[in-house]
């Protein structure tokens, strides 16, 4: 953050300066000096209510929710248990399931960014009816994850419509949400399917800033479209991929909720439990806020890692620029 | 106009201080004694607007200078709320709870009332669901249970009698087979998505499977997992599913409403429904004509066994441990289980009310048949569970049913969790 930078070319401001010396009276040395000292002071002034806001609003419970998860639940209430929840929740098969599920989400990242980038390909390539994929594409973006999930509960429900169209072409019945093999796929594919329009967005943007000479000099070659993908589109957005494998991540980490709720309630059998699902059901269900506090603070430890990717990766290409 | 820097500073000064202001926590509840606030998730309800009024109505006539505010919780929320309340020490004066473990798992939270409901107690029933260690925390308002609601129509289309419910499990399952084939419809609504389905499996039908003295170790505790009889109900519970008593895909049927549904729809003959709020006799009878939805002993499993309506005392309210003036509250408390509130919220909300004295004559047979239960009922089996084990219960109930686990597994889990907690 150039904070050092900002006070002198605030002083080194000649208009600034002008407007703020008194007129009609003599410009006294005190006066200079005081308005020099506030002038010091303003860069700070100014970016107090952010850093008071992050300090208060989330270090301070930050801190303060890592200090609970050393403290018990129930009779233990306020007793100091060091690391007992942390014991807890790793001899949890259920926590480890969840932290599995993280994983599994880890591996499904490249086909979660490879759709949107597919697409926004053919989007870029002006397949016919491309206006309009581009808005339907991005139509899911706009529905809450609840009514979502409401939407695929109908469509994925055993007697419903998706397996209807299995049926008739004999797949059998498939019980989407109900078989714990299916249902985390069931739901990452819906996540994604709601949350691609943001990812396809990012694509588009990026494919603007790619030299269309490159593309028509591919094709004056003769270059299959595989190879247009793989040797010119790749090279060229590799700034944006990484920039959408990065948020794809954090949306897959921290916005799975709502689905999870309301299309599988972690189930079936815990099979789709993530973290955050977990923190809720102990701090509202188990009534045991402590151990959830240790389990956010698990989650919390894997967005840093997760963070810190980001940013090397931001740096990165950052570099490359 | 362009601000000086000292302008700017006290700019930056007043958005600090609203935003501080704003990060302050909600409004307690004031320590005055001349208001309560009462959290519930009933009380926006159009159907419980007579009985809160009712309640407020005697209330005041008690204490005619303090004011009560209902603030109605989403029940999705309310336990996540309710944490955050207590361990904030701060919140409302009066809260609703389920019976059983949401209520003793925060019973540090909350005044004992003995003292304060002694006149109620005849009056009332379902007191065990709110009472820890020997003291009571909360009185009841409603009973919830879970009968075994038939449909008599279907019995009918399929020449079985449906004024003779069968008694036996065999007879149970040979008139399901008969169903099935005569009508098509399935044996069993079932839905386990929320993992809840073997909770009313278990309480509905362990009557019939365990016997009396099992039964009554069960409530007491400690509980014997493995005994023979429970380990029939389990393996009931997976069996009925892979013979194809149950609709397909329990696992991905949401209980609320989906599988109340098939049961209203006449696509299964049974259902272990609740007695009060949803999922119960005045919902079903909307689809249903009223007096085609029958109520049926558990059907005896274990030669011996005493089928009993599996009951407790459902939802109550208690008063919290930080109240101003908690014999204050729990006279609001006993306004809120007064026999004119009680009989409000039965014709509003469909309830059958902790005051079983009060008329259901007109609510048809169904509700009839279930109070006349009452009397011999005995507390409902999975009541008895802590919430860790229950949670525990439902997904090892789901995974038994996607095959996963076995039998003995689910339940040495189940044993060791039940001892743990």
């Amino acid at each position: 953050m150039p904070l050092a930078g900002t006070p002198s070319s605030v002083r080194s401001d000649p208009a600034a300066r002008t407007v703020r010396v008194p007129t009609g009276r003599g410009a006294r040395p005190g006066a200079r000096a005081g308005a020099r000292r506030a002038e010091y002071l303003a860069p700070y002034a100014l970016v107090a209510p952010a850093v008071l806001v992050i300090v208060v609003l989330r270090l301070y419970p930050l801190v303060l929710g890592v200090n609970f998860s050393f403290t018990g639940d129930g009779e233990l209430d306020g007793t100091a248990v060091g690391l007992d929840n942390y014991v807890t929740l790793f001899g949890d098969p259920l926590f480890l399931g969840a932290l599995r599920n993280v994983g599994l989400l880890v591996l499904l990242l490249p086909v979660a960014v490879a759709i949107p980038g597919l697409l926004a390909t053919f989007i870029h390539l002006r397949v016919p009816g491309h206006r309009l994929f581009r808005g339907v594409y991005f139509f899911p973006a706009v529905l809450s994850p609840v009514i979502v999930g409401a939407i695929f509960n109908l469509l994925l429900a055993f007697d419903g419509p998706v397996n209807a169209v299995l049926d008739t072409v004999d797949l059998g019945p498939v019980d989407w949400l109900g078989d714990p093999d299916v249902a985390i796929f069931a739901v990452v594919g819906v996540h994604v399917w709601a949350t691609f329009g943001m990812a396809l967005v990012v694509f588009l943007a990026g494919f603007s800033t790619l030299d269309p000479s490159l593309l028509d000099a591919a094709r004056i070659d003769g270059a299959p479209l595989p190879r247009i993908i793989w040797h010119v589109i790749i090279p060229g957005l590799s700034r944006t991929i990484q920039f959408v494998v990065v948020t794809t991540m954090i949306g897959m980490l921290t916005s799975m909720f709502g689905l999870l709720y309301v299309m599988t309630s972690g189930g079936p059998g815990g099979a789709t439990y993530l973290p955050e699902y977990y923190i809720w059901i102990q701090q509202g269900q188990m009534s045991r806020p402590a151990l959830a506090s240790a389990a956010s603070t698990v989650l919390f430890l894997v967005m840093v890692v997760v963070g810190l990717l980001q940013i090397s990766v931001l740096r990165r290409s950052g570099r490359a620029e | 106009m362009r601000n000086g820097p000292l302008g700017t500073v006290a700019l930056a000064a007043v958005l600090v201080l609203v935003g501080c202001g704003s990060a302050a926590g909600p409004e307690s509840s004031p320590d005055g004694g001349n208001k309560l606030v009462v959290w519930d998730w009933k009380s926006g309800d159009p159907a419980a607007a007579a009985y809160v009024e009712e309640a407020k109505t005697d209330f005041a006539r008690k204490h005619p200078d303090v004011t009560v505010e209902f603030v109605a919780q989403p029940f999705d929320q309310y336990y996540t709320l309710l944490g955050a309340a207590i361990q904030a020490g701060k919140g409302p004066d009066v809260m609703l709870f389920n019976g059983g473990g949401q209520l003793r798992d925060r019973v540090d939270a909350l005044v004992p009332l003995d003292d304060h409901v002694a006149e109620d107690r005849d009056r009332l029933s379902g007191w065990d669901a709110f009472t820890e260690d020997g003291r009571t925390y909360a009185a009841p308002v409603t009973l919830q249970g879970h009968p075994i609601y038939y449909n008599e129509e279907l019995y009918e289309r399929a020449g079985l009698d449906p004024d003779r419910p069968p008694a036996t499990w065999n007879e149970f399952v040979s008139g399901c087979t008969t169903i099935r084939e005569k009508t098509g419809a399935t044996c069993f609504a079932l839905g386990n998505k929320e993992g809840i389905g073997i909770q009313f499996f278990l309480s509905g039908l362990g009557s019939g499977a365990l016997t009396d003295q099992e039964y009554d170790d069960w409530i007491a505790g400690p509980r014997n997992w493995t005994s023979p009889n429970m380990r029939r109900l389990f393996q009931l519970w997976t069996d009925t599913d892979g013979a194809g008593l149950n609709n397909e895909g329990a696992n991905s049927t949401a209980m609320f409403n989906d599988s109340f549904a098939l049961f209203s729809s006449g696509k299964a003959a049974h259902v272990i429904g609740l007695m009060s709020d949803v999922g119960h006799w005045k919902d079903f009878g909307e689809f249903l004509d009223p007096g085609d939805v029958g109520v049926m002993r558990a059907p005896v499993i274990t030669a011996g066994a005493t089928p009993s309506l599996p009951y407790d005392g459902g939802i109550g309210y208690a008063v919290a441990r930080w109240t101003a003036d908690p014999h204050l509250a729990a006279d609001l408390v006993r306004s809120l289980t007064s026999r004119d509130a009680l009989a409000a919220f039965h014709t509003g909300a469909g309830a059958i009310a902790a005051d079983t004295a009060i008329d259901v004559s007109e609510a048809g047979p169904a509700a009839a048949a279930i109070v006349s239960e009452i009397e011999s009922g005995e507390p409902a089996l999975h009541v008895a569970l802590s919430s860790t084990t229950l949670d525990l219960m439902g997904r090892l109930s789901q995974q038994l049913l996607s095959g996963s686990v076995t039998v003995e597994e689910a339940l040495s889990q189940l044993a060791a969790s039940d001892e743990g907690g």
